[in-house]
């Protein structure tokens, strides 16, 4: 290995080695670690309290279980909602508030914006943390977390024409309350599973 | 880098082992120096095998947790730098078998013998960028090991999970590939 280690982007060269080796990230990447470490010693504090850091097959069971029964939980929660109306180009109020996060939302949980970064930052380790899960296991998450992200676009579809609605908006929270509870199950699970 | 120029390489050797040591005892900011120290070179790597910004971010990001899981697997006598690249190498490997079907192998009956990689003219150093960027994956992955980042073709196919055989026949192929594309000789 040589010392060529300058970020050298303009000018010439005459040998592959005289490329810059180091490129300089367009935005620092620490905080983002610093937080997915922050959580991954949390988790593992968690864990050693309740003993092994690798989940056995009944945890295993267990996730797949806890996943499945929210599933169901959030999708009888959807079939008390009022009927949504789907999201059109003529619909701009309320496709605006579908798209968004919670900005109809006057629940103090789902704005916190602890809670959001919180949630961003599980959201985006998501992916890592399933590979660590069985197929199965992966399945059935996904299929939960897509059946929870469409009960919140329908419930906030109904915010946007009834945003003064105590019980959606409840049922929001709760919404967000479930998709935190599987992001956790997954990332508590797979903890200790990664390997490199 | 400012670190690693004030101090001779083995006092950076142990320099970044003490570091390694705190990290090991949990000490983030430790950890962090590290991350300062090395993330230059690994999100280099990361940009040139998968040629998205955003991509390479993420990877890069992933190397460096996954370093933190690991670092109780780290033999304190090799170098840090290097262990960095194998986890991102691996890392970007990893995404990119979710997202794209496997990637054509080379035999390993067209091994070259070693070469250099010197360049008869001089070329814009974009310009040599970009036509790296457009070399096939399985091409582009060991010519940005050996040919840039100067490992052996041993280490080089350790890192890509590869034959030696075939790694070398991928650096044959991208440098024809790199020589018709830049219009220069590659001695």
């Amino acid at each position: 290995m040589g010392s060529n280690d300058s970020n050298q982007q303009h000018g010439t060269a005459t040998s592959l080695r005289e490329l810059a080796r180091s490129v300089t990230p367009p935005r620092d990447l620490w905080p983002d670690i610093e937080a997915r470490l922050a959580q991954e010693r949390a988790a593992v504090g968690g864990a050693r309290r309740f003993g092994s850091l690798r989940p056995s097959r009944g945890q295993w069971a267990a996730v797949a279980a806890a996943v499945a029964s929210l599933a169901i939980g959030v999708w009888l929660g959807r079939s008390t909602l009022p009927t949504a109306v789907p999201v059109s180009a003529g619909n701009t109020a309320t496709a605006t508030v579908a798209q968004g996060e919670p900005a109809a939302l006057q629940a103090a949980y789902v704005s916190d914006p602890r809670y959001l970064q919180q949630r961003a930052t599980m959201i985006r380790s998501l992916e890592a943390q399933l590979k660590a899960l069985p197929q199965q296991t992966q399945a059935q998450v996904g299929a939960s977390l897509a059946t929870i992200r469409k009960s919140m676009q329908d419930i906030q579809s109904a915010l946007g024409r009834d945003p003064g609605n105590a019980l959606l908006q409840e049922l929001l929270v709760n919404t967000y309350q479930d998709e935190m509870r599987v992001l956790t199950a997954v990332h508590e699970a797979s903890d200790a599973g990664e390997e490199i | 880098m400012i670190m690693a120029v004030a101090i001779s390489g083995a006092e950076q050797i142990d320099w970044e082992q003490g570091l390694v040591q705190r990290a090991r005892r949990g000490d983030t900011h430790a950890f962090e120096r590290l991350y300062r120290e090395h993330v230059g070179r690994v999100y280099g790597l990361c940009l040139r095998l998968t040629r998205d910004p955003a991509h390479a971010e993420d990877c890069a990001q992933e190397t460096f947790i996954n370093a933190w899981r690991a670092l109780e697997r780290f033999e304190t006598r090799s170098s840090i730098s290097t262990w960095l690249h194998r986890i991102a190498v691996n890392v970007v490997l990893a995404k990119r078998r979710r997202f794209t079907p496997k990637t054509e192998s080379l035999s390993d009956a067209d091994e070259p013998a070693e070469f250099g990689w010197t360049l008869d003219t001089p070329v814009e150093v974009g310009e040599i960028e970009t036509a790296i960027a457009g070399l096939p994956e399985g091409a582009r992955d060991v010519l940005v090991l050996s040919g840039i980042y100067g490992y052996s073709h041993l280490e080089t196919a350790a890192m890509l999970g590869v034959a030696e055989g075939t790694c070398k026949a991928q650096l044959h192929r991208a440098r024809k590939l790199l020589r018709d594309r830049l219009n220069v000789e590659i001695g």
